[in-house]
């Protein structure tokens, strides 16, 4: 097993340099994206509690499996919401952050962590500007009223998807609490 | 040529796959787009326009059952994304070679051992239908035009010019932390051996031109176990037909894969072993279970890319 013995000798390097040579970058902490999509509100900062039967019924309503049945969330006085959440991404997860208005409309959405090869444009404005006004009654499907990325088709389906699961669980969970 | 023949299926059953995977492979292609989960099923993704990658791939072929034999296929290739849909690349290809102890007529006329010698090219388009990720299901479509100067089982002179097509297929599940690919694929090839000169009169090389047409199939299932990680497993079926024996071989191969994806480069160590085969045997070969002649027991295949 000489030539296999050669091929582990570049494999083992090639692994011990990817298990080390994390590439993390945050483009923004959760307080400097709540101060960007709510700049000067105060928010409250409280814990989510999906019931099995609202899990069942966000996941039928979005398409979307709800990885997190218990997350902390943020409120506005005027009762506006803030999230942060994670989708897939081809590699590793993607951290981003959405503003809600008081009636369930996204208000924003920020990028905090993008790490994947291509597809940094979703941290552009006009990317991310797509989503702004868009309820659960939206479509948010990509090449219909969301723009795909070449080579990032997964990351901004993911991350079209995770926005279409918060506006769901704004419109059957939220939107009810008082 | 001593050729035994045995565990083949019926004419008919070898008709109907054949009709069914020609039918199947006439929108057929080879894809090296993009980032590789496995070392041999490939997915359908792919680069982006503008975007180029560097590969370099190594695959060890190990063992015929008796003697020894040893070979590493190189393969050096650019890719670039000429549109959105299509990928173009070139490769340039080696070899390196140890065989001894082992003599089959009409295959391995000798020992026989070298270093790393250049051995052909290659040159592939990638055509992109369907995104996995936008259209619940990935179709891809691809073309490869192979040149090789050097027969890979013999080491010995062999010009060989191919063409290869396939269908790639891809599937997305659990948000793509789940990832399915199915490969279906045709080869032709035309080639011609160059004369031995020191081989014993009644061992049969032939110089003629020689036509073949491989069909492949392929799938494997990749899990991303942790953020950067892929660990998956890869089951691939080859079948080669020639003009003057029929189906000259048919093989299963199968294995696991681990997937490292980082965000400059990323790289695949894959280890397959042949489960069962059949066709031809060589004059001896003990272990009838499998096909020696053209393939080895196990392969083991290393690919590193980086993108820039």
């Amino acid at each position: 097993m000489a030539h296999a013995s050669r091929l582990l000798c570049l494999a083992l390097p090639a692994a011990l340099v990817g298990s080390t040579s994390g590439y993390a970058v945050t483009y923004l902490t959760v307080e400097q994206a709540q101060a960007a999509l709510w700049p000067g509100v105060k928010l409250a900062e409280t814990t989510i509690k999906l019931t099995p039967g609202q899990r069942k019924a966000i996941e039928k309503a979005a398409h979307v499996r709800v990885r997190q049945p218990e997350f902390t969330a943020w409120r506005t006085p005027a009762g506006g919401w803030f999230f942060v959440d994670q989708v897939v991404g081809k590699h590793e997860f993607i951290t981003y952050a959405v503003a809600l208005t008081a009636d369930g409309a996204v208000a924003g959405l920020e990028i905090l962590d993008y790490r994947e090869t291509y597809g940094g444009e979703v941290r552009n404005e006009k990317w991310r500007a797509q989503f702004a006004g868009k309820t659960s009654a939206a479509p948010l499907k990509l090449d219909q009223d969301i723009k795909n990325l070449s080579g990032a088709t997964l990351s901004c389906r993911n991350l079209t998807d995770g926005v279409k699961r918060l506006l769901v669980i704004y419109d059957l969970v939220l939107k009810n609490l008082r | 040529m001593q050729i035994n023949h045995a565990n083949q299926p019926s004419a008919g059953r070898r008709a109907s796959l054949a009709t069914a995977l020609l039918a199947l492979v006439t929108f057929a292609g080879t894809v090296h787009a993009g980032e590789h989960l496995f070392g041999y099923v490939k997915g359908t993704e792919p680069l982006p326009k503008g975007a180029r990658e560097f590969y370099q791939f190594a695959t060890s072929r190990d063992d015929k059952g008796q003697g020894t034999y040893h070979a590493v296929d190189y393969k050096t290739e650019f890719e670039i994304g000429a549109t959105d849909r299509l990928t173009l690349a070139a490769a340039f290809k080696s070899i390196s070679l140890k065989t001894s102890g082992l003599v089959i007529d009409g295959y391995l006329p000798k020992d026989h051992r070298f270093g790393l010698k250049a051995s052909g090219i290659e040159l592939e388009a990638l055509y992109n239908f369907l995104s996995p990720a936008k259209d619940g299901i990935g179709l891809s479509t691809s073309f490869a035009l192979n040149y090789d100067r050097i027969d890979k089982h013999s080491g010995q002179q062999k010009n060989r010019i191919s063409g290869e097509l396939e269908l790639l297929l891809q599937k997305y599940l659990l948000e793509g932390q789940l990832i399915w690919l199915g490969n279906l694929g045709m080869e032709t090839t035309h080639a011609r051996r160059v004369a031995i000169a020191d081989l014993p009169p009644d061992f049969d090389w032939p110089t003629g031109p020689e036509m073949e047409i491989e069909l492949k199939f392929g799938t494997g299932l990749s899990y991303r176990f942790a953020p950067r990680w892929y660990v998956g497993a890869e089951a691939l079926y080859e079948t080669e037909f020639e003009t003057e024996v029929g189906q000259e071989r048919w093989s299963w191969f199968a294995g696991p894969s681990l997937h490292y994806g980082g965000q400059r480069w990323w790289a695949t160590l894959t280890y397959v072993r042949q489960l069962a085969g059949g066709g031809e045997f060589y004059a001896g070969q003990t272990d009838t279970s499998l096909h020696l002649i053209e393939k080895t027991e196990s392969e083991l295949r290393l690919k590193i890319a980086f993108n820039f």
